[in-house]
This record gives C-alpha cells, structure tokens and sequence, in this order.
C-alpha cells in the first residue's frame, strides 16, 4: 500500500490535538474512543481533555467490532488517489461501543453487504505516520 | 409556541422585513465571467426589479464561500457606505440565513436596505472542492475524507440508502422528485433543463453515481449570479413589486454537529434541519399545512423526501410515498420544487428557491400555484442550515 499512495491522497493530520490518540492507537493496531469516566458515555468525535475544566474524559481501547450501519458504494468520477479502490464500499460503521464511524471496508464485495452484517477492525498502514482503520466482514 | 420570549422577541421581524427585489444572469455551463463581475450584475438587476438604486442599499450578505469582498462589489454597484454586512457559512445551508441576517438587521434598524447574493462557478469540473483535496485533511474533514467519503453523492447515500432499509424508501420514490423538479423545469424557460424531459424509465436506467445513488439523483453543476434585496415593509410599499413577507426564519446546527458527517445524532436521521423546522414552526403562525407550495433543498433527491419529514409534511419514513401521485407536481397538494430547483433549474447552493419563492407570492413562476399566499425555502439537511417561510401582505 505504502508505495503506491497517490500524492494527492487525503491523509488526516494525525497531530491534531484532539484526535492524536486515535491516530496513535490505529498505528499501534487498537481502535480507541473516548469516554466520560463518571458516566461511561462514549463521546464520538472525540473532545478535547480539557472539556468543562478537564479530567473527566479518558480514551480507552475499544473492542473494534460493530454493524453495518448503512454503506454506499463508489464508482467513476472519483478522487484519483482511491481509484485502485473502486469500486469502493463506504460504510457506516455503529460499533458495539455506540459511535457510528466512517470507514471503508476490506476483504468483500459489494454484492456481499448487508444491513446489520457484524464487522471488525482491521488496520491500513498508508505512511510511517498514518494507519487507517478500516473494516472487513467478521 | 412554548417559549413566549422567544416569541416577542420574534415579532419584532415577523412580516415586518420583506423580499421585494429578485434578479439573476443566465444560468451557464460556463458564464465566462468571474463572480465579482456576476454578482454585482445580479445585484444591479434585483435592484432594478425593486425600483431601487444602489444609493438605497447600506446592507450586504453573502456567503463565506464566496472569493470576493463586499467593499468590491459595494464600489462596483455604487454603493454609498455600507453599514452593516455578514457572510454566513456552509453552502448550502446557508441560503435562507441570508435573508434571515438581513431581516434581524433591518428589523434591529442597524441597515435599512440589504442585499443578498450568491455567484457560483462551479460548471467545470475541475472547480469541484472535493476534486481538490489536498495532503493533510484536518478538522472535520479527517473524520471521513481519509476513507474516501468526500463526494456529497456518498456522503448523502448514506442517509439515503439507510432511510432506503430502515423506511422501504423506493428508488421510484427518489425518481418521483426528480421528475417533479424536471417537469417543472420544462416549463421554465430560465431552467438548464428547459429542453430536456424525464421519465421514470430514464431516471431507473441512471448511471450509477455513488450506489445507491444515480445520475438523476444529483443536482447540476451551473455557474450562476443570484440576488435580492430586502427591506422594511414600510419601504416596500413605495416600491414596484408585490412584497414577500419574511414572516419566519431560523438557523439550526443541531447537537454533537460534524461538518458533513453528520452521523451520529440518535436517531440519525434526526438530522439538521430537524432541529431548523423546530424553531421555524415554533416562531411562524403558518403551519406546515398553510404552505401553497415548498422549496426544499435539492442537492441530492434523498433530501426532499427527508426535508418533507422533517419540517413536517408527513412522518419519518412517509417522504417516499408522499411522492406518489403527483402529490408534489404543480397541481398536486404539495408542488415543490416549482422552478426545478438544484436538480433541474440550477444548483446554485438553493439561492434559485429563494427567488422562486418570491416569484410564487407575487404570483409571476412560470409553474403558479394559483393563489399562492405562503411558502416554504429550505437549506440543506446535514450541514449546519436554515429556512424560510414567505407570505404575502
């Protein structure tokens, strides 16, 4: 994958301050979220640890398996840099923790998605600095 | 009606603001002109429409998108000095919140007379924002650009194709607006697709965009200069044109918003303009039920029939057979869309549904619901967004 990254391939700035765990976490093979340590609720997007006077969020792993939400599949004009893609199924992903995630998903057809198909995480290495995670059937 | 401050508050604009001048260019594949040139001849051809000149103005909205500057197009019109400008975000939902800005202006007396444009070139498609993603997607956009979903198209099948499971939403019912808004276009001599019909056949046989989206399912890609003018009642009377009162407005982000992708409201279909309608309904006396005709955001097919349940024309899952029949063609309950909208008339971030909304009150669209005394313009569902709803005096 690394080699063949398209120049214009729109990476995510992985050191944004918000987000730079979640970045981190899919370099190290975890898919992690965010949650409020008084009530456990999971906050997607993620906000920033200094939220209403800080110390009450925590990331923390999560399990990395979830539903098709809803999906959609990509075909001809699209962006250069995912044409080895198409055609591209983007899916919705609501995952066990709550959150629905974008994502794309690997090792399947389209013809073979369904509503509530139960997926897993699977990580995408596209530089030294950026794994994508993304989803395949599970 | 909950909220009585809110209400009193309201009164001090509802029906008292109103659009009383209306003008365009010719809508183009490519205009060849540059938008600070287009939009100071839109504004000049609203004006003109209004019996107005430019010394009259000292109010100016637009959109952020927009490349130009106000002093520009100001000094270009003949503008004296303005007093009072504002530029709102988010394309396509942000429309109507100019009319709104201007109104609570005018209302407040910080401007007396506005103008309120949208110019937009975005015929070639090399102009397309999401054909230029560049490395280093931030904000936002890195919730969902890194995994390929950038196009609208995708972005909005989502929703689509969830209401599609979730609802039994047909793609016949997606055909159903397309054909209403080409239909309606057919009979516009202002329309890109004046000249070209649309059956059910051709839309079912649409080359497929984003699954399950289609060719007919997305709105055009024209270059464009819109514009009105807005001003007091009091004004108004002195002017040319029968006035179309602002008699509500509203603006609404809704909780836990992401630019675009929007996803994770409970239940996600809940989107935007839900909480939009809310506030609209809660300040208008006009119901949905008093609405002659509606102009609901069109980018995309999927969104009229979720606009239709979410400012309440029917109930969450009902937008799809709302459709059926001719129900939201000119001469059904419902016509929306009447000049062809984004879809087929031009898709000019929906400022084309403002100015056929005026043209309805005043009774001069080329698709007339006869007797026409109020209608509704909406922003897109799933940005941050807004809405109107015209009357006549």
């Amino acid at each position: 994958m690394m080699a063949d990254l398209h120049p214009d391939y729109p990476l995510p700035d992985v050191d944004d301050p918000v987000m730079r765990p979640f970045w981190e976490g899919a370099r190290a093979g975890k898919l992690m979220l965010q949650r409020e340590r008084g009530t456990g609720a999971v906050h997607w997007p993620p906000k920033p640890m200094y939220w209403k006077g800080g110390g009450r969020l925590e990331w923390f792993e999560a399990s990395g398996r979830g539903t098709v939400y809803s999906w959609v599949i990509g075909h001809e004009p699209f962006l250069p840099a995912f044409r080895h893609l198409l055609p591209l199924v983007m899916v919705l992903v609501e995952v066990e923790e709550g959150p629905r995630l974008v994502g794309y998903m690997v090792g399947t057809k389209p013809e073979r998605m369904a509503f509530g198909m139960r997926v897993r995480v699977v990580f995408q290495r596209l530089t030294d600095r950026v794994t994508l995670p993304v989803w395949e059937p599970a | 009606m909950t909220d009585p401050i809110d209400r009193d508050l309201f009164r001090r604009i509802q029906d008292r603001v109103a659009i009383v001048g209306i003008g365009h260019l010719p809508f183009a594949k490519d205009i060849g002109r540059p938008i600070s040139d287009t939009a100071v001849e839109a504004i000049q051809l609203a004006l003109d429409d209004a019996g107005l000149v430019a010394e009259d103005v000292d109010g100016m909205c637009m959109l952020e998108m927009e490349s130009t500057h106000e002093v520009s197009i100001a000094r270009r019109l003949g503008v004296r000095g303005l007093a009072w400008w504002s530029k709102i975000s988010y394309g396509g939902g942000a429309s109507c919140a100019t009319v709104m800005h201007a109104a609570a202006a005018i209302a407040s007396g910080l401007a007396t007379t506005v103008v309120c444009h949208r110019a937009r070139n975005r015929g070639a498609a090399a102009s397309r924002p999401w054909s230029q993603e560049k490395v280093l997607v931030k904000d936002d956009k890195a919730l969902h650009t890194p995994w390929g979903l950038i196009r609208p198209v995708d972005v909005i099948g989502m929703w689509a194709h969830r209401h599609m499971h979730e609802f039994g939403t047909k793609r016949e019912h997606f055909g159903n607006v397309a054909i209403a808004a080409r239909r309606h276009a057919n009979r516009n001599p202002n329309a890109m697709m004046r000249d070209r019909p649309l059956d059910m056949k051709t839309y079912l046989a649409g080359r497929v965009i984003g699954y399950p989206l289609t060719l007919y399912d997305c709105c055009l890609e024209t270059d464009g200069a819109l514009a009105c003018v807005v001003t007091s009642v009091e004004r108004a009377r002195d002017l040319r044109q029968k006035p179309a009162l602002v008699h509500a407005v509203a603006q609404a982000s809704g909780p836990n918003p992401v630019h675009l992708a929007n996803y994770n409201n409970t239940p996600a279909m809940e989107t935007t303009s839900v909480f939009c309608a809310q506030t609209l309904w809660r300040r208008s006396e006009l119901q949905p039920k008093d609405m002659d005709c509606a102009q609901i955001y069109d980018a995309f097919t999927p969104l009229v029939i979720t606009g239709l349940e979410d400012y309440g024309f029917c109930k969450r899952g009902e937008g799809g057979p709302f459709t059926e029949g001719g129900r939201i063609e000119l001469g059904g309950a419902l016509p929306v869309l009447t000049s062809g909208g984004g879809l087929s008339e031009a898709y000019v971030h929906g400022f084309n549904l403002i100015l056929e909304a005026a043209r309805q009150i005043r009774g001069k669209s080329t698709n007339q619901v006869p007797g026409c005394k109020a209608t509704l313009v909406t922003g897109a569902s799933g940005v941050a967004t807004s809405a109107l709803v015209l009357r006549g005096a």
